[in-house]
């Protein structure tokens, strides 16, 4: 059989099983129609599978397969149930592409319908296109993840990519604003995905400069495509020509409107590279910090280390590697440039040379490699985004939220260890670590959680996240069997022994019961709530494991965040504020509980909630265990209730709950 | 007798008059969709729930035929039929197909081959039934015990059957309330199971299931090497017809192919078999198999109506269909995944499998259970055939 195309026996298959539809009375017409499913199901992974289906939408709609079902009247759908539906997989999902297909074809005149109807069904897809971002990038969130199957996956991103080339986004321009604003907030290390709806928007919906709503569009659009006077209308070539000839009055101008553009939305542009090069190459070095667009404790980084923050941009930086420009930018503020041992460990790994199977891994997360940047320059740069946004690493579409956590942990507070690592890693592709006085080498451990490893993903993840969920892997193997949670051990072993040596959890590994839940929540409180601990801050983030459960409140799995900070938002009100390394911090916990992550009090990539809502999901941290017990006390009961009510009514359902005292 | 959607579509079909009985529960269903309906409860039998009482129930939709569809209207149908026709035997003869020892006695004494086999009433009976098949079958002190099945005496296809190994498992897999019930030697060989559409004492239409593994699969018409045996086979089956004196209806017996080529007898019913053999048959055939099944019922049937309604006794299919059934690994499941495989596979028709609820746990089998869903494939080659079901029988679906 050719790839991608659905054999000849398939097809008159169908066209059997529709024959028996046709002909089939009332009584039987839902048991026959659910075989036609069957079979369209396994055409819909591929695009040409949906465009065959999409040719039998017409008849499929004529023959009934809608009637006396929720999809029966296409006017009363409603596009924000589209994707809890997708999630709840085969038939569900498949009788709602086939709903979608329907939409498209009334769209298209294929089925018969009124001007009004078309309106109503272009209105309708591109309200559900942009209600699931999320398939049409095939960058699915946490909850997503869990639940659907790969197969399921390809399904709905093979219908939506079919849609999105028929239909036009004119009409939900406040819904991308949106979209873009809340992804670009969060300043994550990998961009792909608001550059990809920045050319989709580019692609599909002519802009007016004079139509307010159009100008935020506009504005993102510049970030990329015109993010200084000089640039409007070149390519990075020609724009490298006109710098040539410039004045320093001119490129001071076109610097400080590079670094203004950057900071908008922490995404650079092709140009600013060049612009970059330009400025290292004709020692301009007092522009340098303005195309950075550096507050003052940068620029007085940057004239510390001039010399070597010069070298790096000439080894790393290019037009096709230039988004790591923020991430040098941020690390001259944040101050990790300064330590002799970064400093050191990035000049180092200049002079690798990088491991043939690495190379691959770093390729294949490149989508679009250029030929002129090498992979150690992606590597680098990859490094340099993470150093400079550590909250801004993502598991990407991986079950490998343990990894992630860690790398932005040590980039925060072990960078110069994240560094040794990397270059290890990249030269030997292996990578040891010294658990419980022994030693765990990628190399001589089993597969972990990650058996395939979806490559969107950056380069420094994409080398260091196989070998890290393997080793965290053998040491929770380790650690297993000893009657209580292994993360316990698995957590200081794999991020640092800065991790506290006191571990909480919920659920009792002996009774396999949740046990003393009032001592759990009290000894959270009085580990982080500043009310409570002695107004104390946090230091280290505490890796936190929590239940992952539906928008309907239903338990679905577990997820490893970082606890970064407790804090009063700008309300007043005492908020978490946590690093979730999957690539969406906004999600729908059910209850509502719905983790924000811009507008109350969050620096750019921490997710925040209500402390007692975030209480409500974890079930493990870490706590000083000699303090933890003399502050147990002090938290009010009505608090306890109220969180132990909101686990109850969730996740808790899954459990069976025992109210016995414990020892903490 | 019983509730079956597809045979209630075929009557509506076939524009025959009909009326269908079944539980209660039914009730609402059937009026909602105009249905003719009566309700009765079959599992009690009482001054006031009887033949008589139903047969006057049925008297105002003017019937004068009853079809059993499933194994616990089988009695039931043969009581009408015998207060229909007129004859007491036609009950005795519903009785033969509800009691697995006297079915076996009657194939023995009219000469068909059949396993040793007695009734046992405790484990000691089983014990000391597979003892005396040991010395029968000569062992040797240290050699394997023979294989003994049980099975209860009334019910439908392989639930409560067991098949014991040795002594020890008859201890091991043996419950109180299996006895009494029938034990008899394992029978060597090839298994299929025949469907034979029967009027007036004659087979009408006789399709052969060939079965690739007993509750799992099965695929129609017979493979090849099966066919080169349909003559004979057909004459062991005209032989059952005659010997258990069945004028009317269909019979679904299994039998076994030893590499002598010699039949031996396993057991029969008289109702729709499981594993979707009719629905098989009759996408293979192209007749209404499920239409056919009831209207062999009528004695009053033309031979007009015979011809039109069953394909042609030496009809020979060139596509095959066959099916397996899916049934969850694991203990605990909570993901539905389509294997890559068979969205390639151009033999594959069609599925009903649906994703669990959350996670599911699974309770153990009785007999084969409750299947998960079927999976059918259709194509031109039995051996490619046979290779597709066993291999989709390991397949896990379910994760």
């Amino acid at each position: 059989m050719q790839e991608g195309v659905i054999s000849e026996s398939n097809l008159a298959s169908f066209e059997e099983l529709f024959e028996n539809y046709v002909s089939a009375t009332p009584l039987t017409k839902r048991e026959k129609a659910q075989k036609i499913m069957g079979q369209l199901d396994t055409w819909c992974n591929k695009l040409e599978g949906i465009r065959e289906v999409y040719d039998k939408v017409p008849d499929l709609t004529k023959a009934g397969i809608f009637k006396d079902s929720p999809w029966e009247h296409p006017g009363k759908l409603v596009p924000q149930l589209v994707n809890g539906t997708y999630k709840s997989g085969h038939p569900n999902s498949t009788i709602e592409l086939l709903s979608e297909l329907r939409m498209l074809a009334i769209l298209e005149g294929n089925i018969a319908g009124s001007a009004a109807q078309k309106e109503e069904a272009d209105n309708y897809l591109q309200e559900v296109l942009v209600y699931n971002l999320e398939f049409v990038f095939n960058e699915p969130q946490e909850e997503t993840r869990l639940v659907m199957s790969e197969h399921e996956l390809s399904k709905v991103h093979a219908l939506f990519q079919f849609i999105l080339e028929k239909i036009e986004l004119s009409k939900v321009k406040s819904k991308l604003v949106e979209e873009l604003t809340l992804i670009c907030e969060q300043r994550p290390v990998v961009t792909e995905k608001q550059r990809r709806i920045i050319a989709l928007v580019k692609e599909k919906i002519e802009l007016n400069p004079d139509n307010p709503a159009d100008m935020e569009l506009l504005a993102f659009q510049r970030a990329i495509y015109k993010p200084s006077p000089a640039s409007d209308g070149k390519d990075h070539a020609s724009y490298g020509e006109l710098l040539q000839t410039m004045t320093i009055e001119s490129l001071e101008k076109e610097a400080k409107a590079m670094g203004d553009s950057m900071l908008q939305f922490g995404l650079v542009s092709t140009f600013q590279a060049t612009l970059l090069l330009h400025l290292v190459n004709k020692e301009y070095h007092e522009l340098i910090p303005v195309c950075l667009g550096l507050n003052p404790t940068g620029v007085a980084r940057f004239n510390e280390f001039k010399d070597f923050v010069c070298y790096l941009i000439i080894q790393v930086i290019h037009p096709f590697n230039a988004q790591c420009i923020f991430g040098l930018a941020k690390m001259l503020e944040n101050g990790i440039i300064s330590r002799e041992a970064v400093r050191s460990g990035l000049y180092n790994l200049c002079k690798i040379s990088i491991h043939p199977e690495v190379t691959k891994r770093i390729l294949k997360s490149t989508r679009t490699p250029h030929e002129k940047v090498s992979p150690k320059q992606y590597l680098i740069g990859a490094l340099l985004r993470i150093l400079g946004q550590p909250l801004g690493v993502g598991q990407g579409n991986n079950p490998t939220c343990q990894s992630a956590r860690g790398i932005s942990m040590w980039s925060q507070h072990a960078p110069a260890k994240l560094i040794h690592m990397v270059q290890t890693a990249a030269v030997h592709n292996d990578l040891s670590f010294r658990f419980e006085g022994q030693e765990i080498s990628y190399s001589t451990t089993i597969d972990g959680l990650v058996q395939n490893l979806d490559h969107h993903l950056d380069a420094v993840s994409v080398t260091l996240v196989p070998m890290l969920d393997r080793v965290y892997n053998e040491m929770m193997r380790r650690a297993s069997g000893r009657g209580e949670d292994p993360h316990k051990w698995a957590n200081p072993g794999l991020y640092g022994q800065w991790v506290q040596i006191g571990f909480a959890s919920a659920y009792d590994y002996l009774s396999n019961a949740i046990v003393d839940f009032d001592g759990f929540i009290r000894v959270f409180y009085a580990m982080c709530h500043p009310r409570y601990n002695g107004g104390h801050r946090l230091v280290y983030p505490n890796p936190v494991g929590i239940f992952i459960t539906s928008a309907k409140g239903e338990m679905l799995g577990f997820h490893a965040i970082s606890l970064l900070r407790v804090d009063e938002d700008p309300s007043g009100k005492v908020r978490a504020y946590f690093l979730n390394p999957n690539n969406e911090g906004r999600q729908d916990w059910g209850q509502g509980i719905k983790p924000s992550v811009y507008g109350n009090g969050e620096i750019h990539g921490e997710s925040s909630l209500p402390l007692y809502q975030f209480a409500a999901r974890v079930y493990a941290f870490h706590y000083n265990n000699l303090e933890a017990s003399s502050k147990m006390d002090k938290i009010p009961q009505a608090e306890v209730e109220k969180v132990k009510k909101i686990a109850k009514d969730s996740w808790g359902k899954s459990y069976t709950w025992l109210e016995i005292k414990k020892q903490w | 007798m019983g509730w079956s959607l597809p045979v209630i579509e075929s009557m509506r079909k076939l524009n025959k008059p009909y009326v269908v009985v079944s539980y209660p529960d039914f009730e609402g269903y059937a009026k909602e969709n105009d249905i003719p309906f009566v309700s009765y409860q079959f599992n009690e039998w009482s001054d006031s729930s009887n033949s008589l009482d139903l047969k006057e129930k049925l008297d105002a939709f003017g019937a004068d035929v009853a079809v059993p569809l499933f194994e616990e209207t089988v009695e039931w149908a043969g009581a009408l039929n015998s207060l229909y026709r007129d004859d007491p035997r036609v009950l005795n003869r519903a009785f033969l197909f509800r009691n697995k020892a006297m079915m076996k006695r009657k194939a023995l004494i009219g000469g068909l081959r059949v396993g040793l086999f007695e009734e046992v009433y405790n484990k000691e009976g089983v014990k000391n039934f597979m003892n005396r098949l040991n010395q029968a079958n000569l062992q040797i002190d240290g050699e394997e015990d023979s294989w003994v099945h049980i099975k209860p005496f009334a019910s439908a296809g392989t639930v409560g059957h067991r098949l014991l190994r040795s002594q020890a498992d008859v201890d091991a897999k043996c419950q109180d309330d299996d006895f009494p019930c029938l034990a008899e030697s394992h029978l060597p060989g090839k298994e299929f199971s025949c469907e034979a559409f029967i009027h007036g004492g004659k087979i009408r239409f006789m399709n052969i299931t060939e079965y690739v593994k007993l509750g799992y699969s099965n695929f129609i018409p017979e493979g090849n090497y099966l066919h080169t045996k349909r003559d004979k086979i057909l004459k062991e089956m005209q032989k059952l017809v005659d010997l258990f004196g069945i004028q009317y209806g269909m019979i679904h017996p299994e039998w076994f192919l030893t590499e002598n080529d010699e039949l031996s007898f396993g057991e029969v019913a008289c109702r729709i078999p499981g594993g979707h053999i009719l629905e098989l048959c009759g996408q293979a055939y192209g007749f209404d198999a499920l239409g056919a099944f009831v209207l062999c019922h009528d004695p009053d049937l033309s031979e007009e109506e015979l011809k039109q309604i069953l394909p042609p006794l030496d009809a020979r299919p060139k596509t095959f269909y066959g099916n397996v059934m899916i049934y969850p690994h694991k203990n605990q499941i909570s993901k539905l995944i389509i294997p890559e495989e068979l969205k390639e596979e151009s033999y594959f028709l069609d599925h009903n499998l649906v994703p669990p609820l959350s996670s599911q746990k699974i309770s153990d089998r009785e007999g084969f259970g409750n299947h998960f869903g079927t999976v059918n494939f259709k194509g031109d080659d039995p051996d490619r055939m046979t290779e597709l079901l066993l291999h989709y029988e390991n397949v896990d679906f379910y994760h």
